[in-house]
């Protein structure tokens, strides 16, 4: 049997799915062998942005990149390679007291695709994204060689990597810093708004807490608009914590996760159902105030507990659609945007919103820049394009930009502002649509 | 705990399990052809689980030095050496190619094993783990060079247990079918009969605690050895497998 490295390859969405080449390999020597091989090459590392920025002709997988490397344990500094994935960092950092300093929504993404996408959390606007906190990272370049990148070598190329989405080469392994906690747990509030100006309030009296996010019921229409629940939150400390949390506060329980065992059929997400779902969603939460306390995982990945949850979309696949408004004319966007979905009846399970705080100028490929932030799932369906096309002219009228890492059908003028990172070598299917669609 | 084949992501995988589940070893014996791939993994180890260990090279091809290997005092032994063989031009008559697949996975390992093995008995404890292949339970036209040695790397292990059951040492068979890894990676595996590496080493870890004799890693392979081995040999000969 000769070996065929040809196969399907998606990424969270389901959509596209395409059939290309994808390989793994350990060692530099035959990563730099597979990259001069081949004239076209795209990094991957867990597939979790949504659409097309990890697809391409050839697809290197970091999957067996997947080692650690050193862990200061005084400092909080830890090295790994690229593949490594952000649970099995909290898997050791936490029950040494450390925690990331920038977690997007899922913890089962890769050290690589953090930088490439430079994630965001529920921080940034006290924190900053993830690559504040990454001190260098190696990165296999157009011939094949390693070069070292940090903000004092090869700078150029460091802070084109960040949000650079894989265009500028190969990252290998990573330094970065982590933060100390001394408990696994976050004291959180959670406060439920009734409309779009009670939850852009709130989200402004909340500046000086670390963590801020806000669920959207995204069918709301009229008053109703912006009906929401915000949710913000702090590492707990040890003192804080009520007495049963105490005993081993560094260390959770393991939880059962449940997976999801097939493709759910068409009818199954329909309008009625993302009704249902956001209405119970909010009417869970009785009290207009909630305070408790409740451990990381929770907290920062609910998605996570349920495994493969990108199936309940069915085989079409779904997209996420995450803009940015700038401040200024962002709570005027913001309701636009709402009542277009409202009004598509093209509704999103799942809506989350988010204030960003200042950009650094410094990773000027990384997406967030002051302002609010949307992300909704639609199910792939014909009358999706339509939508997209309507909510894309809201955005550009308000001067805003969509997020690569989970963009797969956003006009150009929308997802171009990658600089620096023009290359015949790695080049990615998005990469590809984006320059040629000139719209 | 000694490892021989230590870049085998089961073996690998194996000791993350251990670990993970609190076993603690005074120290690994990571033995290895390649020892790039393993400093990478005890590296690793020491980072996750503060793990001591060591990489001794072996090339099970050339002579070994047994007096080397004096001092290690383990009482675990995983042995996860193997070698496919990949398609030659000459195919089944390039006898380098055989001698290699057999040396590899048979002739050349037994001694090893066996030096360890006296190790243990004249301890009176201590565990071996073996890593065997469904490819040995029966000689297919595809892989029957590699499947024989296998056959014969089974014969030896269940012997072996049995001559050392009563000098309590215990050995362990393990059957695994398809699995993902690199010496599979790019065939067209049917993923339900596939295991990954860490569902691999979950199953072996349960079974090395429960102290059992043969296991299958996924358990429909049971079921398809079954049937394979009952085949009668009049219809076998005539498949294409
Ligand atoms: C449920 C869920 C919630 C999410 N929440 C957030 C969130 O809150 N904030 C946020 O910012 N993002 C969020 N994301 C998106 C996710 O964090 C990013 O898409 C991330 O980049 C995915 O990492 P990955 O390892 O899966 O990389 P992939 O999806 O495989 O790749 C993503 C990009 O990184 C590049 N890349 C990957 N590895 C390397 C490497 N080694 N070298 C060079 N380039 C590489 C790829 O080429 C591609 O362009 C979420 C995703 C999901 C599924």
């Amino acid at each position: 049997m000769k070996p065929n490295f040809i196969q399907k390859v998606t990424n969270w969405g389901n959509f596209p799915i395409v059939e290309k080449e994808m390989r793994s390999e350990d060692s530099f020597r035959k990563i730099k062998e597979f990259v001069l091989d081949h004239n076209e090459v795209i990094a991957r590392g867990n597939g979790r942005c949504y659409g097309d920025a990890s697809l391409g002709e050839n697809i290197f997988s970091t999957k067996k990149l997947n080692k650690f490397i050193s862990f200061d344990r005084l400092n909080g500094v830890i090295e790994c390679e690229s593949g490594v994935l952000l649970s099995e960092v909290l898997e050791i950092s936490v029950p040494q007291g450390y925690f990331l300093y920038v977690t997007p929504g899922t913890k089962f993404i890769s050290v690589g695709g953090a930088i490439a996408s430079d994630v965001h959390g529920k921080n940034h606007h006290a924190e900053g994204c993830f690559s504040e906190y990454v001190l260098e990272f190696k990165l296999m370049v157009e011939n094949g060689e390693i070069i070292i990148c940090s903000r004092q070598e090869n700078s150029e190329k460091f802070w084109a990597t960040i949000g650079g989405m894989g265009l500028t080469g190969i990252i290998l392994s990573a330094k970065f810093k982590l933060k100390n906690i001394e408990t696994a747990y976050i004291r959180q509030e959670s406060i439920k708004a009734e409309n779009l100006d009670e939850i852009f309030r709130l989200f402004d009296e909340s500046e000086s807490w670390t963590y801020t996010v806000a669920w959207i019921d995204c069918l709301q229409k009229g008053k109703n608009i912006g009906r929401s629940i915000l949710m913000r939150g702090e590492h707990a400390f040890r003192y804080e914590l009520p007495e049963n949390k105490n005993k081993n506060p560094l260390v959770l329980k393991k939880k059962f996760s449940p997976t999801v065992p097939f493709y759910f059929p068409g009818f199954v997400l329909n309008a009625l159902t993302v009704r249902l779902f956001n209405f119970l969603y909010y009417k869970k939460q009785s009290k207009k105030e909630v305070k408790n306390f409740t451990d990381y995982e929770t907290f920062f990945y609910p998605l996570d507990v349920v495994n493969d949850w990108n199936k309940i979309y069915g085989k079409s696949g779904f997209i996420q659609y995450q803009m940015v408004i700038p401040k200024e004319t962002g709570k005027g966007g913001m309701k636009k945007i709402l009542e277009t979905i409202a009004n598509s009846g093209n509704g999103s399970f799942l809506a989350v919103l988010k204030l960003f705080g200042k950009d650094n100028p410094e990773a000027y490929n990384s997406f967030p820049v002051e302002g609010y932030t949307l992300a909704l799932d639609f199910k792939v369906n014909s009358k999706l394009k339509k939508l997209i096309d309507q909510l894309d002219e809201i955005v550009e009228a308000f001067g805003g930009r969509i997020y690569l890492t989970k963009d797969s059908m956003s006009r150009s003028s929308l997802t171009n502002y990658l600089t620096n990172v023009q290359s015949s070598k790695f080049v990615s299917l998005q990469h590809k649509r984006i320059l040629n669609n000139t719209k | 705990m000694i490892v021989l084949g230590s870049t085998s992501e089961v073996a690998q995988a194996f000791v993350e399990k251990a670990l993970r589940e609190g076993e603690r070893f005074e120290r690994i014996y990571l033995f290895t052809s390649n020892k790039e791939t393993t400093e990478r993994f005890a590296r690793h180890i020491d980072v996750k689980f503060l793990q001591e260990s060591e990489i001794i090279e072996l090339d099970l091809t050339k002579e070994i030095n047994y007096q080397n290997f004096d001092y290690i005092t383990s009482s675990l032994l995983f042995c996860a050496t193997g070698y496919l063989g990949e398609g030659t031009d000459e195919g089944l008559y390039d006898n380098k190619n055989t001698q290699r697949i057999i040396d590899i996975n048979y002739s050349k390992l037994v001694p090893i094993i066996n030096y360890f093995a006296q190790k243990f008995e004249s301890r009176r404890s201590g565990t071996i783990i073996g890593l065997s292949s469904v490819a040995g339970e029966r000689g297919r036209q595809s892989n029957f060079i590699y499947g024989s040695a296998k056959a014969a790397f089974t014969a030896y292990l269940s012997g072996l247990r049995n001559y050392l059951f009563d000098k309590k040492v215990h050995v362990m068979t393990v059957k695994p079918g398809f699995m993902a890894t690199k010496m599979t990676e790019g065939l067209p595996l049917n993923p339900k009969l596939t295991a990954t590496p860490k569902q691999a080493a979950d199953c072996i870890y349960n079974a090395f605690k429960k102290q059992k004799n043969v296991t299958y890693v996924l358990p429909i392979w049971g079921v398809i050895m079954m049937i394979i081995r009952n085949i009668p040999e009049f219809i076998f000969k005539k498949l294409k497998l």
